[in-house]
């Protein structure tokens, strides 16, 4: 008799923990895969497994541009990445990054120097933000929300630094819906303080990819200073293992 | 379809290329890769309350000479030919020319009597001016890579040393000098080489014959053969240093670098040649961007590592070297392009020092200008102490193409 009396009071719990279920995996299911996002993301940035390209960033403060540098970075697989300083007053450095280590080649010295992670956030588009662009690899990535960002619908992703040599603690990344393009990043310390943003300005599509051409670095802590990184020459190229190699001294 | 219509259809047509994505086709590799660095340097330096350097007793001293303004101007042109990334021709060379305005007097005895020596130094000195100009060739090689190996030969800078001030087992490295670590004017020269270096994953192999057929009279060069295994393994990049000197003694050496944390690396070397040496060293970089390096040397007292000023009595010397400098002072409003830094060698055992202050200023994207303070101290007879000015002051201006 009692068994009877409780079977009523029993399948409306039951039901109402099942449409509970059903709503909380059906929500699960509809949660985009943010690591998968945020590899996509990276092809925008590192089109093929060996490429070549070169970078020019512009400084502006107040609005007037005070400096142009150049680099010819050369990146093999998500490890291995040398960069080559053109302009005239960096003429013979070159900065290589295997992993987590990190060394600089200063021809005033005429040796690699090994710098530390911290060194990686000099300038205002640090060492990181020229040689460290596979997130996927830097960065765990969690799904926040989706929102608008102007007119493009945007995917908000949290990246958290899950190793040493990630430039920064941790990204909000905004990627477009539609095909998982960079459209904005926020850029934190380990102290929690927005140091930079940034803005994915340009795209142009190279050897058939899509590929990032200019973007633009804001700074936070002054906001009248920005970079503009301006991506040409995008193009596969095979890369021998030597060009790698810590203690590789040729002046340029 | 009226006309209008017709030439509205058309101009669409032929304006659709320009709105639909830019392409870009990747750039072939060239054959021919060719990059150049050009520098022009003007450097003044001024020495405060010089001193002409006292002959011994029963001695004479040739042609004293005190200087009070050296002028400099260097012309360092650089270049390096690659031809399908196998072969290579790379050359430095810089064109000196000094001017020197002093005091000089042909040859001087000490003065018998009661007068002063320094006195009667003063009082024979005259005033001269000099000129001189030199030619140096600091790099001058040619290079072929072949698969895993790479083959030079020429006059070529090797640093194999890992010390920032110092350094035990470069055995191939220009003399590290610990009051210009950086060789602010770039004179550095290489030495004369064959080199073949094999790089295979994290391994590399290095071996070198250097001859000093080519080196400066009184160099204290030797003809050396030396071989070097350099491998990263956990974090730190190891090398190990074996070789020797014709005519002189075999050697070996170790040295190390890894970086700990965010903030710290760390740096060493050690070497065996008579005697053993030692440094040690770390560099700390602060949130700010602000880099401090220390660092320990504990050198034999023997004629391979004995400072010339050094009495060969003297016994093992123990140094301290410590820096502290910030490029791009960002944080402050109009600094941006200033870099400062301030750095100290001390003879631990003579408590002699000399302090370092240098500070850079930019000017767009060529040129630069510099000051560059040298300041010894502690008794005269002492290692730095025993320098003749109380202050070296250098003021230059640097072009760069």
């Amino acid at each position: 008799m009692s068994n009877i009396n409780r079977a009523p009071r029993t399948f409306p719990l039951l039901f109402a923990v099942a449409i509970l279920l059903t709503c909380v995996l059906a929500c699960c299911a509809a949660t985009p895969d943010a690591e998968a996002l945020l590899k996509r993301s990276d092809s925008y940035r590192n089109g093929w497994p060996s490429y070549v390209l070169r970078v020019k960033i512009t400084h502006y403060e107040s609005g007037k541009a005070d400096e142009d540098k150049l680099y010819e970075v050369s990146q093999k697989g998500t490890e291995k990445t040398y960069v080559e300083f053109l302009s005239p007053r960096e003429k013979g450095q070159h900065l290589l990054m295997l992993g987590d280590d990190m060394w600089v080649y200063l021809p005033d010295t005429s040796r690699p120097v090994r710098i530390t992670p911290l060194e990686r956030l000099n300038g205002d588009a640090s060492n990181g933000d020229v040689a460290r662009t596979n997130y996927a690899v830097d960065y765990s990535a969690a799904y926040l929300r989706t929102e608008k960002v102007g007119a493009e619908n945007c995917h908000v992703l949290e990246l958290t630094a899950k190793r040493k040599g990630s430039t920064y603690q941790r990204i909000l990344f905004w990627l477009r819906v539609e095909d998982a393009r960079p459209v904005r990043a926020e850029y934190y310390l380990t102290s929690g303080k927005h140091i930079k943003s940034a803005t994915f300005d340009e795209y142009v599509t190279v050897d058939g990819r899509p590929q990032l051409r200019r973007w633009t670095l804001y700074d936070e802590i002054r906001h009248n200073s920005r970079s503009t990184l301006e991506y040409s020459g995008i193009a596969p190229r095979e890369l021998p293992d030597k060009l790698f190699y810590q203690g590789r001294t040729d002046r340029f | 379809m009226s006309i209008r219509h017709a030439l509205t259809i058309i101009l669409a047509l032929i304006a659709a290329p320009c709105f639909a994505q830019a392409q870009d086709e990747p750039p072939a590799v060239a054959r021919y890769d060719f990059r150049y660095s050009f520098s022009a340097i003007d450097d003044a330096t001024f020495d405060s309350s010089l001193q002409a350097p006292l002959p011994a007793a029963a001695s004479m001293l040739k042609a004293p000479v005190v200087t009070f303004l050296q002028n400099q101007f260097l012309l360092e042109p650089s270049f390096t030919l690659r031809y399908h990334s196998r072969w290579s021709l790379a050359s430095s060379v810089v064109g000196r020319a000094e001017t020197f305005h002093g005091l000089s007097t042909a040859e001087f005895d000490l003065p018998p009597g009661e007068i002063a020596p320094s006195a009667a130094l003063a009082s024979a000195l005259e005033p001269y001016t000099g000129t001189h100009t030199q030619f140096h060739v600091k790099e001058a090689y040619a290079g072929l890579s072949a698969g895993d190996f790479d083959f030079m030969a020429g006059r070529r800078i090797v640093r194999w040393g890992t010390g920032y001030a110092f350094t035990p087992a470069g055995v191939l490295d220009p003399p590290r000098v610990p009051t210009n670590p950086t060789d602010r004017l770039n004179l550095n020269e290489g030495r004369d080489m064959v080199k073949a270096d094999f790089v295979h994953g994290p391994h590399a192999l290095s071996f070198a014959w250097s001859t000093a057929a080519l080196a400066p009279a009184g160099s204290n060069l030797h003809d050396t053969t030396a071989l070097r295994y350099n491998i990263l393994v956990r974090g730190f990049d190891t090398s190990l240093i074996a070789g020797d000197d014709r005519g002189g003694d075999a050697f070996g050496g170790l040295t190390f670098t890894r970086v700990f944390g965010q903030a710290w690396e760390m740096h060493g070397e050690a070497a065996w040649r008579e005697r053993g040496a030692i440094l040690l060293g770390a560099k700390y970089t602060t949130k700010h961007g602000i880099s401090f390096i220390g660092e320990f040397y504990s050198p034999p007292n023997t004629a391979y590592y004995r400072d010339a000023s050094l009495s060969p009595s003297a016994g093992r010397q123990n140094y301290a070297f410590l820096y502290a400098g910030k490029s791009r002072l960002r944080e402050l409003p109009g600094w941006k392009q200033w870099d400062l830094s301030a750095s100290m060698v001390e003879n631990l055992n003579d408590r002699s020092y000399t302090a370092v202050l240098d500070a850079n200023r930019r000017w767009g994207s060529h040129f630069s200008s510099y000051v560059h303070m040298e300041i010894p101290a502690g008794s005269k007879s002492t290692e730095y102490g025993a320098t003749p000015y109380s202050a070296a002051t250098s003021v230059g201006l640097r072009f760069q193409l």
